[in-house]
This record gives structure tokens, C-alpha cells and sequence, in this order.
């Protein structure tokens, strides 16, 4: 078999094997959490210590990544019902609104919330950044209605919120433009509350900036934000789960790249001689 | 009997009362303005800095009326802000680093929360207190209004004008004289791609990413499609654009369609071959990965703003054996076109094709404009950091954004 | 051609300089206009969804009409439109007026169709980094060794298993993550902003129409 050239298929069959099998025995590795995950932690416990806590969740993904973004949504919806924080939640996104519910629904009945009291899903919003600069101008004008179609000014939680200023920290969940092009721009920058998030893990290294700067007050990246986020909560759930998948085929990616170099400086020796 | 009976009671009641007179705050001397640079609603309150270690608590009292009643507006717990924190409206100095305050815009009633309305007259009282013990200020009084310019934004206001100019005077000076650009690699194979496409009699494949069309970097790749159209008419080479969004799908087919009519080959435009492959990310990645195992175009030109899906088109296109040419400002998705397309233009190289290939004054001033400006922020961050370092952090304090 | 050219740059040049000036101005008049140019916003996207919609279905109707190739796909998608349509209106019995149901047809279709096929796409991913990380990670030149050596090290540093071989690797990855790529992504900030100030002002101020579709002045 030529090293300098395996076929594509025999890389794929590695790399299902190296996803599928850790994912069915039952090992773990020691997880640490990193600062910007800390930051985010932190953030939610000085929430908690504030008198009534009310945090606004936007959940910006949609289905495609689901499986790395859900495990964080019920990572810090945990973190915040076991702190007695309420949360209001909305979608900026048309395909969030499912994976948002599925959220809500199940934490909250872990935690014997009530929607309402406890917690309200207001749906989606189009418009992209537009309704994040009505939120800071007049909530209840930008979400008139929660998802239930109940007045906002008849949902207990929602009834006292004025803009975004009146929320302890607004969370984003972002696989697409929402942190760096909408909240930041349009939220943050213009309204200056307490705003932190989560992302998928290729859009982690864009954020950093405004990590530096403190427009983000902690970032959770990818899967292993996830997974540390659990630690921190001492509650595991699939985000530890699938670090046991994601180690060993980042190690088996790493094996590959380290053949393919040397099968590469081995035929360079061949031509020279 | 009786005068000593009230010396005793005299000396008994100081004896009580000398540690609770010990401790008891001096009352803060507050003053009260208009929060500057607002909307209106708010009135900023300031007080002389507490010394010590945060156990004085202030207390802000507002009434409509000077007699009362005093309802209260805003609790600072310990040392709260002061002035220099908030050095775009209220500046930085020693006075400043002296001075707390705290913004109240509403002012807690029997009959709930308040705010405070603009024009009108509010008196404010502020209170010192520690260990259950309140010393009251002497009331003083402001006006919430509505501000007319923020005067805090003036630093971006300069900086913004003076590089909206340097740009506008730039597409003005480059109508009237020529303006050297750099060769861009990745430009060049375009030609390169086309000709190739055009000898093997296969079709040419545009997609210009997931963004609207107000976004620079669509707007950018549809100027380069208006390019490539305009070759692909002249070669008769079959083209076809894969759009996500049907705003950009409309504006690509005119773009296309005014390329074939200056071209004089209105006949070989096509409507059909400018579509939108779809609205889902994945579901778009998935139709433009599956025309291009079917139909095989020879070249593929991916322009604009990417996302998770380069990768999926990149990759599957590297399997066909087309040449790619891929350009976007995503930053976070350039490591995978550079692995996987024959020639990647990154981030501006992209706004600067258009000008590339066009040559066009107004482009090509503006890329010009954009040098100036990149060439006096690449001096503020060097001269600001050693400035910042040695201790004069003026130029950061100039661009602070506020 | 004035309804076409004139009457949008003209209302790109409006629009657009209200804009900037809203942004110097606190003035609750100024707050009001932004609002109301953000309501309408909003509707104008809402509005392009139905664009949107008749596109794609236009684009497959002519595929299935002309039997293109793959044809048959088409009418899967179309299909599949037509029943969670259908899910949509019936609402769990509900109808359409009712808030959306949390359980019945359209909410199985989502999670167990379209969230699975959307999650499947992207998983896709995992393979195609594999194998273009094997094919092109070579160190033909010391930028490609030093680009080899960064992925390398985050790679390992970014999961659990890096610290367990040694603390280096989640050190080196954060330091790379805090400084070479914040550095980096910051010039591109710069830069990519500057890009986007001189399109905005060829915008307002008519240099640049090429987003109106066709040639130049």
C-alpha cells in the first residue's frame, strides 16, 4: 500500500471506528476546565448571588449542530435551575424554536421548574441583529407574545423586563454570525449588559478578541466546552461522554498526519539517493 | 439635686452615644446632573469616594417634591463605581478616581417602579450607612433630558469622517490617474480555470456563499461573478451559480445577464442556470456536492462567505479533479480551503478582486483609501502600545470606544 | 430605470446616512426611527421567506417537469415540503391557530428526520478533516511544518486525552488560541472592517449598484 497515497475509504473506516467503539465502552479521561469555560461558570454563580436572577438563553443553532450544541444548552440550563436563576429564552434563529423546547422541557422537569414561574420560551423572532436592538429598546414590544401565545405581560417571569438591561446576563448559543455580528454589534456595544456564550467548536478561535476585550464575559467551545462546563457543574452528560470519541479519533487524525510525513520524507530520502 | 441629676443623665447619654456618634457616617455631599449622552430618564448622582474597606453602603433617595415623600431609587453596596470608570462621558483624572456615582432612572413607589421623566424636577438625597446607621446629605435637585449628540462618540466620529474621506478622495483620484494593485495569484488562475473549462467543453461552477446580499463579502463575490461571466460569454463556456439566498440568486441573474448583453451573447444567457440549490446550510452543501459528482464541471469558484459547508464542497470538489478557486473573509474556514483548493484569496484579497479584475476607478480607489486607513491603524498600534507601555497611554485613550 | 437605479440608490443614500447619524444621536427621536427601521426590517425578512419558498419549489417543479437528472429527488423534496406542511396546519388536531404543538407529527418529523439528517451532514465533517488533514498536512516547507506542528498541538491539547500525555499540550494549544490566533484574527477584524466601511459609503452613496443586479453606473 502506498503511504503517500491511502485511499480516502480506509481513513473514513478509521476514523467511524475510532468515533463508534469509545463511544460504547466506558473509560474517561481527566477533564480540566479551561478559562473561558470558568469565566462562563463564574458568571452564572455571581447570577446566582443577584436578588430575583433572570438570565435571557438565545438559542442561535439550529439541528445541524445539535449534537455539540444541545449537550451545552442543558449544561448551563442545569447550571442556572440548580442555582434558582430564572430564564427567559428566545430563537433568533426559524430552527431553534424545536431543539429550544426539547431543552426547556426536559431540565426543567428535572428541576420541577414551572414554565411561567420559573422559566418562559418566547419562539422565534426574524429580522437577524433587528430584534436585539428591540429588545434593548422596549422588550415587550419586540416579543409581544411568548410561544404560547400568552400576552408577555401575563407571563410572571417575562412581566417586570423592561430591555435587555434588566436581565443579571444574556447567553447566546451560536453556530453561525449571532455572537460577533449581532449581539456584540448590536447588543453589547450599544446597551452594555453582562454577555457570555457558547459556539461551536470551529467558530471558538474567531472569539477570542472579544474575550481579550470583555464584550464576552466566558466562552464555552465545541463539544469539550461542554464537557467542561459538566465538570465544573459535577453533572456529566453526553458532552463528557463524547470526549472519550473525540480523543481517540483526534489521536487517530494525528497518527495519519504523522504517517503521511513520514512516508513523505522517506520518498524524499528515496529521490535524493 | 436636679442640676446634678441632669449632669449625670448628660454624662450617661455621651457615654451611651460617644461610640454611635464614633461610627456614624458624615453625611455625603451629593451632586445631581443630567446623565449625559443619553436618551433621557436618567439622572447621574455623585458623592466624594468612601475610604476604607466597602462596609459604607449609599442609599439614593428621590422625591417630585423638595418636602417628600423620599422614595428609594438606587442602593450601592460598598465601594461602587466611580467617575473614571466611565471616562466617555464623565473623563479620567483625579477627580474622577474621587468621585463615585451611580445612574438612576427609576425610583421604587407603593405603587411600584417609577421612571423618571424627562423636563422634570427631581430632588435627590443621598445616605451614608453603616452598621444600621444612616447620615443623610442635604438635598440637592436635577433634570433628566434628552440629549441631542453623544458627545462621547466624538473620537469615533473623527476617526470614521477623516477615513470616509481618505476613501472617498482616493475613488475620486483614481478616476483621474492610474493606481498600482498587487498581483493576486488566485485572480490570475481564474483565467487559467476558465480556459480549462472551456477546452474539456464542461461547465464552470460559481457559489458565492451563505450570506445576504448586504454583506461586502457577497456584493464582492457577485463583482466577481460579473467577471467570470463575462469571459465564460465570450469563451461560451456554460456557466451555472448555486445560490443559498434568492435575493442573491436574483441578483446574480441580472449580473449575469447584463455581462452576456455587453458582451453581445444575450442569446446564450440562461435563467435556469443561476438557482438557489437551498435554504438549509446542509441541504445546500448537500445539492452543490451532488451536481458536482454528477455534472463534473471542470472549475469550481467558491467567493464569498463560507461556513461549516466548505469543507463538504471543497473537499468532495478536490475528488472530481476540478481546479478550485476559493476566496472568503471567514476566517475560521481559510485553513480548509488552502488544504483543499488549488488557489485561496484570503479575507480582503477578496473585496480586492473585484478591483482586480475590473480595474475600475471606484474600486480601486477604494482599496487605496483602504490602505491609507490600515496604514494609520498599523502606526496607532505601534506608537499606542510603546506609549502604553512607557506609561502615556494617550493614543489608547483616543481610540477607546465608548 | 428611475424606479430600478434611481428611486433604490436613492433610498440606499436615505436610509443608509440616517443610520450614521442615529448612532452620534441619543435624542429619544433618534431611538424611534432606529426602531421603527428595525420593525421593518424584521418584516422584510419575514417576507423573504416566502421568496425563498417559491424559488426552491420552482427550481425542483422545473426539475421534475423537464426530467432533469435526479429528478426524483426533486419530488422527494417537494413531498417532504407538502407533508410537514400539512403536519404544520393540523397542528396535533389543534389547527393552525393554535400555538405550535409540542408533541404529534411535525415535532417527530423534526427531531427524529430533520434533526438527524441535518446532524448526519455535518458529522460528515469528521471524515473529510481526516482526509484532508492526512493529504495535505505534509511539511514541504517550514510554513507548512509550522502549520503541521499548530494542528498537531491543538489537536491533542483541545481534548482530555492531551492532558493526559502532558500538561504541554493544553498549555501550548491555549497559548496558540490566545496569542498567535488572536492576533491574527484581530488584523483580519481590522481589516475586514475597513473593507466593509469603504463598501458601506460606495453604497450610500451610489458608487457602488452592483447589488441592484447588472452593470455599473
Amino acid at each position: 500500500m502506498d503511504l503517500l497515497n491511502i485511499d480516502r475509504r480506509i481513513i473514513f473506516v478509521f476514523v467511524f471506528v475510532g468515533v463508534a467503539i469509545p463511544l460504547m465502552l466506558d473509560f474517561s479521561f481527566p477533564i480540566k476546565p479551561t478559562e473561558p469555560v470558568i469565566r462562563v461558570f463564574d458568571e452564572f454563580e455571581r447570577v446566582a448571588g443577584e436578588k430575583d436572577p433572570v438570565v435571557l438563553v438565545s438559542f442561535s443553532y439550529g439541528p445541524s449542530t445539535e449534537p455539540e450544541m444541545q449537550p451545552m444548552a442543558m449544561a448551563i440550563l442545569r447550571h442556572a435551575f440548580s442555582r434558582d436563576i430564572k430564564v427567559i429564552a428566545i430563537c433568533l434563529v426559524a430552527d431553534g424554536p424545536g431543539l429550544a423546547e426539547q431543552a426547556l422541557a426536559q431540565v426543567g422537569a428535572e428541576y420541577g421548574k414551572e414554565y411561567g414561574i420559573d422559566y418562559a420560551f418566547l419562539g422565534y423572532k426574524p429580522g437577524l441583529w433587528a430584534p436585539i436592538i428591540n429588545m434593548g429598546q422596549d422588550f415587550h414590544n419586540a416579543w409581544p407574545r411568548d410561544a404560547r401565545s400568552t400576552l408577555i405581560s401575563d407571563v410572571p417571569v417575562a412581566a417586570n423586563i423592561r430591555d435587555l438591561n434588566d436581565f443579571d446576563l444574556v447567553f447566546d448559543l451560536a453556530s453561525g454570525d449571532s455572537i460577533e455580528f449581532w449581539w456584540i454589534p448590536f447588543g453589547v456595544e450599544k446597551y452594555k449588559f453582562p454577555f457570555s456564550a457558547g459556539c461551536t467548536a470551529v467558530m471558538a478561535p474567531d472569539l477570542y478578541p472579544f474575550l481579550q476585550s470583555n464584550q464576552l464575559r466566558g466562552m464555552m467551545g465545541g463539544l469539550a466546552g461542554a464537557a467542561e462546563y459538566e465538570h465544573l457543574i459535577e453533572i456529566p452528560g453526553s458532552a463528557t461522554a463524547g470526549m472519550r470519541a473525540q480523543s481517540v479519533t483526534h489521536l487517530i487524525i494525528v497518527a495519519f498526519i504523522l504517517l503521511g510525513n513520514a512516508a513523505y520524507f522517506a520518498s524524499r530520502r528515496k529521490v535524493t539517493a | 439635686m436636679r442640676w446634678r441629676a441632669s449632669r449625670v443623665v448628660t454624662l450617661l447619654g455621651v457615654a451611651v452615644l460617644f461610640p454611635v456618634v464614633l461610627s456614624a457616617q458624615a453625611p455625603p455631599r451629593a451632586i445631581a446632573f443630567d446623565t449625559p449622552n443619553d436618551a433621557g430618564g436618567s439622572i447621574t448622582v455623585t458623592w466624594p469616594r468612601v475610604d476604607g474597606n466597602g462596609t459604607t453602603n449609599h442609599l439614593v433617595y428621590v422625591a417630585t417634591a423638595e418636602a417628600g415623600p423620599y422614595n428609594l431609587a438606587a442602593e450601592v453596596k460598598g465601594k461602587g463605581a466611580v467617575l473614571s470608570d466611565d471616562p466617555g462621558n464623565y473623563g479620567r483624572g483625579e477627580e474622577q478616581d474621587a468621585t463615585h456615582f451611580v445612574h438612576v432612572s427609576d425610583f421604587t413607589t407603593a405603587d411600584g417602579r417609577q421612571p423618571l421623566d424627562n423636563d422634570v424636577t427631581y430632588f435627590i438625597r443621598v445616605a451614608a450607612s453603616k452598621d444600621g446607621m444612616e447620615a443623610r446629605g442635604a438635598i440637592t435637585s436635577a433634570m433628566a433630558e434628552a440629549n441631542f449628540i453623544n458627545w462621547a462618540k466624538t473620537n469615533n466620529f473623527v476617526i470614521g469622517t477623516a477615513l470616509s474621506l481618505i476613501i472617498l478622495v482616493s475613488i475620486s483620484l483614481a478616476r483621474r490617474k492610474e493606481m498600482f494593485i498587487r498581483r493576486i495569484a488566485g485572480l490570475e488562475a481564474i483565467d487559467e480555470a476558465l480556459g480549462r473549462a472551456t477546452e474539456m467543453g464542461k461547465a464552470v461552477l460559481f457559489v458565492h456563499g451563505l450570506r445576504e446580499m448586504d454583506k461586502i463579502s457577497t456584493i464582492a463575490a457577485v463583482n466577481i461573478l460579473g467577471q467570470v461571466a463575462r469571459k465564460t460569454a465570450q469563451y461560451d463556456t456554460l456557466l451555472k451559480v448555486a445560490s443559498y439566498d434568492p435575493v442573491v440568486m436574483s441578483v446574480s441573474q441580472e449580473t449575469v445577464k447584463e455581462a452576456y448583453l455587453e458582451v453581445g451573447r444575450p442569446d446564450a444567457y440562461n435563467e435556469d442556470h443561476i438557482f438557489v440549490a437551498g435554504t438549509d446550510q446542509f441541504s445546500y452543501a448537500a445539492a452543490v456536492e451532488g451536481m458536482m459528482v454528477r455534472e463534473r464541471p471542470a472549475a469550481h469558484i467558491m467567493m464569498g462567505y463560507f461556513y461549516a459547508e466548505s469543507l463538504l464542497l471543497a473537499e468532495t470538489g478536490s475528488q472530481t479533479g476540478a481546479i478550485q478557486i476559493a476566496g472568503t473573509d471567514a476566517f475560521t474556514q481559510l485553513p480548509f480551503f488552502v488544504t483543499t483548493c488549488d488557489y485561496t484569496l484570503m479575507g480582503e484579497e477578496l473585496y480586492a478582486a473585484s478591483a482586480y479584475l475590473s480595474r475600475e476607478p471606484r474600486m480601486l480607489g477604494s482599496l487605496k483609501g483602504q490602505d491609507i486607513g490600515k496604514a494609520f491603524l498599523i502606526a496607532a498600534l505601534l506608537f499606542g502600545s510603546l506609549l502604553a507601555t512607557a506609561g502615556m497611554p494617550f493614543i489608547t485613550h483616543a481610540l477607546a470606544a465608548h | 430605470m428611475f424606479l430600478t437605479r434611481t428611486m433604490p440608490t436613492l433610498l440606499a443614500f436615505l436610509f443608509g446616512a440616517v443610520a450614521v447619524i442615529i448612532y452620534y444621536v441619543p435624542h429619544t427621536v433618534a431611538q424611534e426611527i432606529e426602531r421603527e427601521l428595525s420593525l421593518w426590517l424584521r418584516i422584510l425578512y419575514a417576507f423573504a421567506y416566502f421568496l425563498g419558498l417559491y424559488s426552491i419549489l420552482n427550481l425542483h417543479w422545473n426539475r421534475i417537469s423537464r426530467r432533469e437528472g435526479g429528478w426524483a429527488y426533486s419530488g422527494v423534496a417537494i413531498a417532504s415540503f407538502l407533508v410537514m406542511s400539512f403536519f404544520v396546519v393540523y397542528n396535533d388536531g389543534a389547527g393552525p391557530f393554535a400555538p405550535q404543538a409540542t408533541a404529534g407529527g411535525y415535532q417527530w418529523m423534526f427531531t427524529y428526520i430533520h434533526v438527524a439528517c441535518s446532524s448526519t451532514m455535518f458529522s460528515m465533517l469528521a471524515f473529510y478533516i481526516a482526509s484532508a488533514a492526512y493529504r495535505t498536512f505534509r511539511a514541504r516547507s517550514s510554513d507548512a511544518a509550522i502549520l503541521l506542528v499548530a494542528a498537531i498541538i491543538l489537536m491533542v491539547g483541545r481534548v482530555p486525552v492531551g492532558r493526559a500525555i502532558s500538561d504541554f499540550f493544553p498549555e501550548a494549544a491555549a497559548w496558540l488560541m490566545e496569542v498567535p490566533n488572536l492576533a491574527a484574527k484581530r488584523g483580519i477584524m481590522l481589516g475586514v472592517s475597513l473593507g466593509a466601511i469603504a463598501t458601506s459609503l460606495r453604497i450610500i452613496f451610489g458608487i457602488e449598484r452592483s447589488y441592484l443586479g447588472g452593470g455599473e453606473e
